[in-house]
């Protein structure tokens, strides 16, 4: 269990946290959401001691993080900019951590198995990639068999393969009762791991809901047919709003079941019903824009058309925007 | 403590620096022999420079010679905590250890036993080199005379106490290469300049302590004119040098925020 309380962390004039409230349950993942420089990293690195934040607290199991005895059997964490010494071997760096935390050091060769790092167990970290760090760092994290799990953009550097590793794995320590708090800036990876999402945006919370109740509102169906205009019409009388465009319709505030109701009635054929964008991505990308037209000065700024940009495109520009030192990404 | 004292020494150990900075203070401990024995008894311009192998003062100075690369236990010090802020390892350290007080305790124990035992590998090559040097040249090659043994041990808890202030240094200044920078600019130049200036002050510094341990009283080695504290003194002196130090960090540095 973690409780964030009232959590502020200000850098001199940048409140880079901002009176932050919300609780990560046992037994799932929660989704830590936000564009960078929401304050996600500040947030974590608070919640473990690493921070020391200006007002409120961040507690792990009720307890401050420092006051753990044994912290690495209690909290699992993988923060972004851990580093790893260049010429230390991923099993020394390991064996590292069981000394220091009391794990017996049977347990390497079996998180260097899970994370699928045996075979260069004991080359130099000079010479792993960003993906092989990234694994090295959730062995770490792993490592004291916590029941509380905090990582920091996990899936930052793994191969799609290594991606869906990690969403079983998390998967699998959630249905065994962990408490798992991921943070990320790319959607379709909380979309697919969370159960439950917490979004923020300059240090403030946005929402904190189900992912579930997220996803069920507001999303977009993209429909194509050759008959578009009926069909239109169609599903304006059953309620949504349509926005034709040649034979391809974008409607809100329908299921696609409804849609399928509607086509079946005036006889239209469809060639394509698709999720277009859930409520979760709606107002991911309205959080986005609003940060990018706050820190470029100009809606709508540079290189990021009005229609519907995917959110990994969006994060280019938004990176180049944030503002210095409101969160830490070095 | 004794698991973090453990994880601190398994870090040195799972790096190489340490075999660089071993083999460093080795070289120029018997470079400094070898200075020693070459110019001993040699006459400068009708005047004696280091006295012949026969005089106790060479012999003392010929063992004393072991302290010679005491910088680099420094600089071992000074990596053992600047390199976790270079290297960024320093947030996996804090999170394993979040009371970072004892983190830092936990260090100076490590760094002050890793020293210790560079310094015994120091002194007994050294030793045993000055002594095969001394047969060749006909001086005396009893090492339990003239106070060897007690200038030995002297040099092992220089090297010890060394890496220790090098450690609160590093702590300090958290900034690797300005640390080490500080370091190597303080034990060449300024420290020598103020020994030969100031010797009333420079028994008071770092290096002044190591004279006292090895008990000699001159810049260039045996006894001399030079003020020196007795040899419990600079051990208490370099002891409270890094101490000092590492309190320092802890109350300014030590406890800042890791972003």
């Amino acid at each position: 269990m973690i409780s964030i309380e009232g959590l502020a962390k200000h850098f001199g004039p940048v409140r880079a946290v901002d009176g932050l409230s919300f609780t990560a349950r046992p037994g799932m993942v929660t989704g830590f959401l936000g564009p960078n420089g929401a304050g996600k990293t500040t947030t974590l690195r608070m919640l473990l001691g690493l921070v020391k934040p200006t007002a409120g607290r961040a507690l792990i199991n009720g307890r401050p993080y420092a006051m753990l005895e044994r912290p690495a059997v209690e909290v699992g964490a993988a923060l972004e900019a851990t580093g790893f010494h260049p010429g230390r071997s991923a099993r020394d760096h390991l064996r590292i951590s069981c000394a220091a935390s009391g794990i017996p050091e049977s347990r390497v060769p079996e998180v260097l198995e899970l994370t699928g790092l045996t075979g260069d167990a004991d080359r130099r970290v000079a010479g792993y990639s960003l993906g092989m760090r990234q694994r090295l760092s959730l062995a770490n994290a792993v490592l004291g068999e916590p029941k509380v799990l905090i990582l920091d953009e996990p899936a930052n550097g793994l191969d799609p393969a290594g991606v869906h590793w990690l969403r079983s794995l998390l998967r699998g320590l959630a249905e065994a009762g962990c408490t798992i708090l991921v943070s990320s800036h790319v959607l379709p990876e909380v979309e697919q791991t969370a159960d439950h999402v917490v979004i923020v945006a300059r240090g403030r919370l946005v929402r904190d809901a189900p992912l579930a109740e997220l996803i069920g509102t507001g999303g977009e169906l993209r429909v194509r047919t050759r008959r578009a205009a009926e069909l239109a019409v169609a599903l304006e009388n059953a309620g949504g709003q349509v926005r034709r465009e040649d034979d391809r319709l974008l409607v809100t505030g329908l299921e696609p079941e409804e849609v399928g109701k509607a086509a079946l009635h005036v006889e239209a054929v469809l060639t394509e019903l698709v999720q277009e964008r859930s409520g979760l991505e709606k107002i991911f990308l309205e959080l986005t824009m609003a940060e990018l037209s706050a820190h470029a000065g100009a809606p709508g700024a540079p290189g990021v058309p009005d229609g519907t940009p995917r959110p990994d495109e969006t994060d280019r520009p938004e990176e180049a925007a944030a503002v210095p030192g409101q969160e830490d990404r070095t | 403590m004794i698991r973090l004292i453990g994880a601190e020494l398994l870090k040195i150990r799972s790096t190489r620096m340490w075999l660089g900075m071993l083999a460093l203070s080795l070289g120029f401990s018997l470079m400094s022999v070898a200075v020693y024995i070459a110019f001993a008894g040699m006459e400068v311009n009708g005047e004696q420079g280091i006295g012949p192998v026969t005089d106790p003062d060479t012999v003392r100075a010929l063992y004393a010679s072991s302290s010679a690369g005491v910088l680099f236990m420094m600089i071992l010090g000074i990596m053992g905590i600047t390199g976790e802020y270079r290297h960024q390892t320093i947030t996996g350290t804090f999170l394993l250890t979040p009371r970072r007080g004892r983190l830092l305790v936990a260090k100076l124990i490590s760094y002050f036993l890793f020293g210790a035992a560079f310094g015994l590998a120091t002194v007994l090559v050294t030793a045993v080199v000055a002594v095969i040097a001394l047969a060749i040249r006909g001086g005396s090659t009893n090492p339990l005379d003239h106070d060897v043994p007690l200038i030995l041990g002297g040099a092992v808890l220089a090297m010890a106490l060394y890496s220790l202030v090098g450690l609160g240094l590093g702590a300090l200044i958290r900034n690797q290469i300005a640390a080490i920078i500080v370091a190597v600019g303080w034990v060449q130049l300024v420290e020598g300049i103020i020994t030969v200036a100031l010797p009333e002050v420079g028994q008071w510094l770092p290096a002044g302590a190591v004279r006292a341990v090895t008990l000699t009283s001159s810049a260039f080695g045996g006894s001399g004119t030079l003020d020196t504290l007795p040899a419990w003194g600079g051990a208490l002196l370099l002891l409270a040098y890094g101490l000092a130090f590492a309190a320092i960090a802890m109350v300014t540095t030590v406890r800042r925020d890791i972003t």
